[in-house]
């Protein structure tokens, strides 16, 4: 009970001190869009500045007393050439939106920068120590944006494997979304009776927690006991023909990984477009001519940005590969490059190296991102949509 | 042709007509009752294996309710693991994590909504872009500035891992929400005599809460079900939440087999409940944000 009591009160505590923080923001930009036109403002601003840079280094950054004062004064310098421009407008929509960016800023941009920071630099379990005694690491250079296309990021599969790999996993991943979503939306847009029972049902593989549906699914696949080799032993057992003419027990998890994780990925991700396209379908459209010529132009507006965000979701699945293969001696024959990313990094612990390779990543996704981008917008510009 | 034949063949030409639609409809609920097999069998599946009595946990059995059915594995999750203490870590990292992540999505999309400030559209193209990159990148350097301020395996590291993950998202719902509400309202009470602010309180909030409501439970599923950072930032059992903690117990498949059946029972049926009764406005959210990306 005192330990339940106990953490409430931590997580309070905490929150508290993150709203406390928002409120010293607010006042700060408050300030900052009221008296943006008193002629004491830029000095006052910047002599502040200054004490509680100085003021800070004091408590937390002795040895860098002067550099962080000069710094807090410039910095602040800046911002108030910033607000007396602006000349106090928009001030609601800034101060609404400060803490937000702050958020993101901290743990977003800040961490991006961070990882850049690494990956020219050498982050290992050898110098993970040093570092955070001192925040020190030795420089590097390109070294490991080399060894990202030279070496293996786990023990065996190389970085063109894992690259075409995961090109294949999102082309037939998506592909299948998609197709089993059109069937599924086909048959639930006919005049049925139970059409919400059915609807419900369907959609349970997504609404199911992912890691419970996932270790789920994995159950189904073990050698011995997954439903899919009983049933194969039964027909085995029933018709020994079948036996005969090869059919036997398969080993999913070991010998074919990334089918398993495919099939699994697959039931995972069709009732999400099923929901999608089934909101975008009209009622009667149902003949193969109907359905070139009007199910599909009235579809793809909805289609079209649930593609895209299936596409980058299962390019960046990591869950279902690493809870299927990710335990100790895993294989790494459904490795993808994310999930082989989030291995390197934390069953691996190469630090730096990661870096390097989650920025290669983020490059490659990036290009396919304008492409498609690029691609859609010209196929847009045909129907002239808006 | 006089008119009893065209009648006759009109009757005969109906009847096929009927009968090939009637197929057609029979068909299609073929298709849909074996789908809807497909994608209930595995969750039927895991509770058969909950059920299942303390010496038959293994087996090639496939009946929904085996024989000598008994609630020994519920029992002993909740009295022999740490099952509570998982359910009590997510649900404490997932309510403070939603409330701070709600409360500055719901004013960050208000300003987007409404102004058009310096930088509206840049930001909002950068809010949608946040969504490409991916997790595994950002969760690195995240993982060793927790470990640096010393967060790790506390609630305070997995909130501040958690509490921005569903930010832009939850802004363009929300932003997407606000634009539908007519200006005229706030326009109105500012004659009345409230600053802008009063009439976001006042009136934007207050319309909003079905809104309010997705955003909440979209950030409340995300980090609810999440696993990724949590294995990474948790390494202390008592302190697992409860996707780590199932992990675990199906880590060790053939002997706790039943254990983890009766925990993923156990926490997915509450999750079914809210997500089935709160999907229509959930996917109306979604498509919203999409659409009109």
């Amino acid at each position: 009970m005192t330990a339940l009591l106990g953490s409430i009160i931590e997580v309070a505590r905490f929150v508290a001190v993150i709203f406390f923080a928002i409120a010293l923001l607010e006042a700060y930009l408050y300030v900052h869009f009221h008296l943006y036109d008193r002629r004491w403002f830029l000095p006052a601003c910047v002599l502040a500045a200054a004490a509680a840079g100085l003021g800070a280094a004091r408590l937390w950054a002795p040895d860098r007393f002067f550099e962080l004062g000069l710094a807090a004064a410039m910095v602040e310098t800046a911002l108030a050439f910033g607000f007396i421009r602006l000349r106090g407008r928009y001030a609601l929509a800034y101060m609404m939106l400060a803490p937000a960016i702050l958020g993101l800023t901290l743990l977003i941009i800040y961490p991006l920068c961070f990882e850049v920071y690494l990956s020219f630099h050498d982050l290992k379990l050898t110098t993970i120590m040093q570092w955070s005694r001192t925040g020190a690491l030795p420089f590097v250079g390109i070294k490991h944006f080399v060894k990202v296309f030279t070496s293996s990021p786990l023990s065996e599969v190389s970085f063109w494997q894992l690259f075409l790999r995961t090109i294949w996993w999102t082309f037939i991943n998506v592909f299948f979304h998609v197709t089993g979503g059109f069937a599924l939306a086909l048959l639930l847009n006919h005049k049925i009776k139970l059409k919400g029972i059915y609807r419900t049902f369907l959609i349970i593989p997504w609404a199911m927690p992912q890691v419970v549906a996932v270790l789920a699914m994995r159950g189904e696949f073990h050698s011995q006991y997954g439903f899919i080799n009983i049933t194969i032993q039964r027909a085995i057992d029933w018709l020994p023909l079948l036996g005969k003419a090869g059919l036997h027990p398969i080993q999913w998890l070991t010998q074919h990984p990334f089918l398993t994780c495919s099939v699994i990925n697959i039931w995972l991700g069709i009732p999400f477009m099923m929901v999608v396209i089934l909101g975008g379908l009209q009622y009667g459209a149902s003949a193969f001519q109907q359905f070139r010529m009007i199910t599909l132009p009235l579809i793809k507006p909805v289609l079209a940005p649930a593609v895209t965000l299936g596409t980058v979701w299962t390019f960046n699945n990591i869950n279902v590969i690493y809870l299927v293969t990710g335990q100790a001696g895993g294989t790494e024959d459904a490795d993808i490059m994310v999930s082989a990313l989030y291995k390197a990094s934390f069953s691996f612990y190469r630090y730096s190296y990661s870096a390097a390779f989650a920025i290669v990543i983020f490059f490659i996704l990036f290009a396919f991102a304008m492409a498609w981008l690029k691609w859609t917008r010209g196929t847009e510009s045909v129907y002239e949509r808006d | 042709m006089n008119e009893t034949d065209a009648r006759a063949v009109y009757q005969k030409a109906l009847k096929a007509h009927r009968f090939r639609e009637r197929a057609a409809l029979a068909a299609v609920h073929v298709g849909l009752v074996f789908y809807v097999l497909l994608s209930v069998y595995p969750l039927l599946r895991i509770f058969s294996v909950s059920l299942r009595p303390g010496d038959r946990i293994i087996s090639t059995d496939l009946s929904l309710i085996p024989a000598g059915a008994s609630f020994l594995s519920y029992m002993k999750v909740l009295h022999e693991t740490n099952f509570l203490f998982w359910l009590w870590n997510s649900l404490i990292i997932t309510c403070a994590t939603s409330a701070i992540g709600v409360s500055l999505a719901a004013a960050a999309a208000y300003a987007f909504s409404r102004f058009r400030f310096p930088g509206h559209k840049t930001g909002l193209t950068l809010l949608l872009g946040n969504e490409m990159i991916p997790a595994a990148m950002l969760l690195l350097p995240l993982f060793l500035m927790i470990m640096k301020l010393g967060l790790i395996n506390t609630y305070l590291g997995m909130i501040i891992a958690y509490s921005v993950t569903s930010l832009p998202f939850s802004i363009w719902i929300l932003k997407g929400y606000y634009d539908t509400i007519p200006k005229s309202l706030e326009e109105a009470a500012l004659v009345d005599g409230t600053t802008r602010f009063g009439a976001f309180i006042r009136i934007i909030l207050p319309l909003s809460t079905p809104a309010l409501a997705i955003a909440f439970l979209f950030n409340f599923t995300q980090a609810w079900n999440e696993y990724l950072v949590a294995r990474v930032v948790l390494t202390d059992a008592r302190m697992y939440t409860w996707t780590l903690g199932l992990f675990e117990l199906q880590g060790q498949y053939l002997t706790q087999w039943g254990m983890f059946a009766a925990a993923s029972i156990l926490v997915t049926i509450p999750v079914l409940g809210v997500f089935l009764y709160s999907s229509k406005w959930l996917i109306s959210g979604l498509t919203l944000g999409g659409v009109k990306g």
